[in-house]
């Protein structure tokens, strides 16, 4: 029943984790960039893990977890701001089973697990999603927002819709798995 | 739109049987799997409809505190922190500080204080609204619902309230006093007596005044009927005791305070310069009182609080969702949902799958996607006046095996009741759908590590019976059958999934969508399930559909499938031009 998504197989790395990255996306500083395997980096994303923390030695700019995709023309970008007249990037943190539609802007902080955000969305700066939040297609999400758990997120600025469905996490962890599984290289 | 399948709950009506799918109305009995629940104790599948919803706690969506129900009333069910919305556009306000002094020279200061200068205010970071704009300000930029609070409880609107509220203090308490007496001794089991002991005083008093007041409502009032007798002396006397309300303020003196109205109005239509300095109903209809029309007036606001909800079984009270006490949990204590208890059906229409084999992927790769999108619309839609194939995925979620049989409801069957049918008679029936008449089983679920050496077993251990005749023992998978000329039949069985093919003969007049009722039966063993038994459970699943054991359980529900829209017949030649 399951119509596989094919790929070009040149087009894409698979790492030994199982996770998939295309050749045409943008990954910058991927020394700071942690995938949790089985991810999905679509073409075109860009991914900027060279906005570090000023300061010696190793920092994890962004890190996300399994099952996760980044559509095509993403930008994932670690939030910033000025504290305390100090100018500097804090880490973006994503957990398992996150989608990222195509052509979305995101600068959050923390992601929760089982999150699905829609295609054309921008997510603004240091913004926290919660569990099974969902954020709906051209969806403009304020810096500062808190996404709670369970939440739909319509319109801009993204307001709170309704509840969602208490099976939300069983729904979303079967998509994000079925997604990795049909997404299948083609030989050309 | 890819075909979908949805869920019917009988709790709209009187029968099981659903309505016929074509009446618009019937989406309101039809729900996506995922958002039934299902009481065992019933055993019925419920929705959010019919469910019965209690709070089990309350919290603030922004700064996601965990409100102690004690005092949401007292914080009247808004967040009683740093958390406000944006008047302008619903937006979570932040606290910014002022501009630090310049020193002249053109250079950024670095600021000495942590928290940055005084006087702050609340910025909305998406309209850039600003409360110093409407004169608030802040001295220090935490516990601003305190600095805010003697504001609010200035304000003439929530005097008011106060003041109804201590008019009504008694009536209510009273009231309350009644019901809870009349209702305590509500052992019988109708829904409504027990979803009213739950009821609190507030709701008690209205119903009890609706009661008393309109004639003909008690009727409807299950309060009033479980405790007749006992509750109509007070209401009586209730009316007689309660005093006359006065008003703190007089209507027509109310424009003069800020409230909006009367000449003040129009004073400030005719100075108009910009369309913005009105603010429009969405910004002030939450208000408790008729407010200034201007948007300088908007004030921020608290932001309310959401709840946590459990939900229980309209008929027996059983809990079917109770979540976990942490306001941000995604986890439940109890959690019955019908995804547990009812095979989840998934319709295909193979020829709509067609573009999506790796040879149309091949062909298509290279393309612009708006070529891939075109030959798709013209492929995927059905026309009248054909015949085509569809596919219904069948997915066990019980540690058991299940025999399935499913039937479609005749929907065009005359109906000489309903008078309203007649229009509908004259149609012909505009689609004519076959499905397997036998009944087939579906393997038990398993985890996920049981399977990965039964991948390639085609039957998973289950033998081709007589019973399903040739569709039985098609070769497998479904590249292989769309070849052929046999459609009907279940067409592949794989772990816990098993997937039947149907077939739908659309009329030449045909148009609307191809959607029918289907009644799905499964039967399965109802005796407990014990893990051992459920093991060697695959092996003798041939054999308990063909002895059918005594202890075998049916349940049945109602579907609605929905294969899509049908292409009337001029609409094919004029795709054929371009």
């Amino acid at each position: 029943m399951d119509a596989p998504i094919f790929y070009s197989k040149t087009e894409f790395i698979e790492t030994d984790t199982g996770n998939k990255v295309s050749r045409r996306a943008t990954i910058s500083g991927p020394q700071n960039i942690i995938l949790g395997g089985k991810t999905i980096i679509s073409s075109g994303a860009i991914i900027r893990g060279d906005l570090r923390r000023t300061g010696a030695g190793h920092a994890v700019v962004i890190s996300l977890g399994r099952y996760c995709v980044v559509g095509e023309g993403c930008v994932m970008r670690p939030p910033y701001k000025t504290y305390r007249g100090n100018f500097n990037y804090y880490p973006m943190k994503v957990g398992d089973h996150v989608h990222i539609g195509a052509n979305s802007v995101v600068e959050a902080a923390t992601i929760g697990n089982h999150v699905e955000i829609g295609k054309n969305c921008v997510i603004g700066k240091f913004t926290i999603i919660k569990d099974c939040a969902r954020v709906a297609d051209n969806t403009i999400v304020p810096p500062n927002t808190v996404i709670p758990a369970l939440a739909l997120f319509v319109g801009s600025p993204g307001r709170f819709v309704e509840d969602l469905p208490e099976s939300t996490q069983e729904i979303v962890e079967t998509q994000t798995k079925r997604y990795y599984t049909r997404f299948q290289p083609l030989d050309r | 739109m890819p075909p979908t399948v949805d869920y019917h709950c009988p709790c709209l009506s009187r029968t099981t049987v659903p309505p016929p799918p074509h009446l618009p109305s019937s989406s309101h009995s039809f729900h996506a799997l995922h958002t039934l629940f299902f009481c065992e104790e019933c055993d019925a599948v419920r929705c959010n409809r019919c469910v019965s919803v209690e709070v089990s706690g309350y919290y603030c969506p922004n700064c996601l505190f965990e409100v102690p129900s004690a005092s949401v009333r007292a914080e009247k069910n808004r967040c009683a922190r740093n958390c406000f919305m944006c008047p302008n556009c619903r937006n979570t306000l932040s606290v910014v500080p002022s501009d630090p002094p310049d020193p002249g020279d053109g250079r950024l200061t670095i600021p000495i204080s942590t928290i940055g200068e005084p006087p702050f205010f609340l910025y909305c970071n998406h309209c850039r609204w600003d409360s110093a704009e409407v004169g608030i300000t802040f001295e220090k930029p935490t516990g601003l619902a305190a600095q805010l609070q003697k504001f609010e409880d200035s304000a003439p609107d929530s005097l008011e309230f106060e003041r109804l509220k201590e008019h009504f203090e008694p009536v209510i308490r009273a009231s309350s006093l009644s019901s809870s007496t009349s209702t305590a001794p509500a052992a019988h089991p109708s829904s409504a007596a027990h979803s009213h002991r739950r009821t609190n005083s507030i709701t008690a008093a209205a119903s009890a005044a609706l009661a008393r007041d309109i004639p003909g409502v008690s009727k409807y009032n299950p309060l009033a009927r479980s405790g007749r007798g006992g509750s109509s002396k007070d209401k009586t006397a209730n009316r007689d005791e309660m005093p006359e309300y006065r008003s703190r303020l007089d209507i027509s003196s109310a424009s003069s305070l800020g409230t909006g109205g009367g000449d003040a109005d129009v004073d400030s239509m005719r100075h108009l310069e910009n369309v913005s300095e009105v603010a429009n109903l969405e910004q002030r209809w939450v208000n408790s009182w008729a407010t200034s029309l201007q948007t300088a007036d908007l004030k921020p606001l608290r932001i309310p609080l959401h709840s946590k909800r459990s939900k229980r079984c309209p008929a027996c009270a059983h809990i079917l969702i109770k979540p976990e006490q942490k306001a941000q949990s995604v986890r439940y204590k109890i959690k019955l949902v019908a995804a547990n208890y009812l095979p989840a059906i998934t319709a295909a229409l193979p020829h709509q799958q067609e573009a999506a084999n790796p040879d149309a992927v091949k062909r298509t790769l290279g393309k612009s996607t708006t070529v891939a999108a075109d030959d798709d619309r013209a492929t995927a839609g059905m026309h009248a006046g054909k015949t085509y194939p569809f596919h219904l995925a069948l997915t066990n979620p019980l540690y058991d095996p299940i025999q399935v049989r499913l039937t479609v409801q005749r929907v065009h069957a005359p109906a000489p009741a309903s008078g309203r049918a007649s229009p509908e008679k004259a149609r012909r029936p505009p689609f004519a759908v076959s499905l397997p008449s036998a009944s087939f089983p579906i393997a038990a679920f398993a985890e996920a590590w049981e399977y990965e050496d039964d991948e390639d077993d085609d039957m998973f251990g289950l033998d081709d019976d007589d019973e399903f005749g040739i569709a039985g023992r098609v070769a497998g998978r479904e590249k292989d059958t769309r070849g052929k000329i046999k459609t009907v039949g279940v067409l592949e069985k794989k772990a816990n999934v098993t997937v039947v093919g149907g077939e739908v003969v659309i009329g030449k007049e045909a148009r609307g969508n191809v959607k029918f009722n289907m009644l799905v039966s499964y039967t399965y063993r109802s005796d407990d399930p014990t893990p051992s038994e459920s093991n060697d459970a695959e092996g003798t699943v041939s054999k308990a559909a063909a002895s059918k054991p005594p202890e075998t359980k049916t349940f049945a529900f109602y579907t609605v499938v929905d294969l899509g829209p049908i292409i009337p017949r001029e609409e094919p030649r004029v795709e054929s031009d371009f």
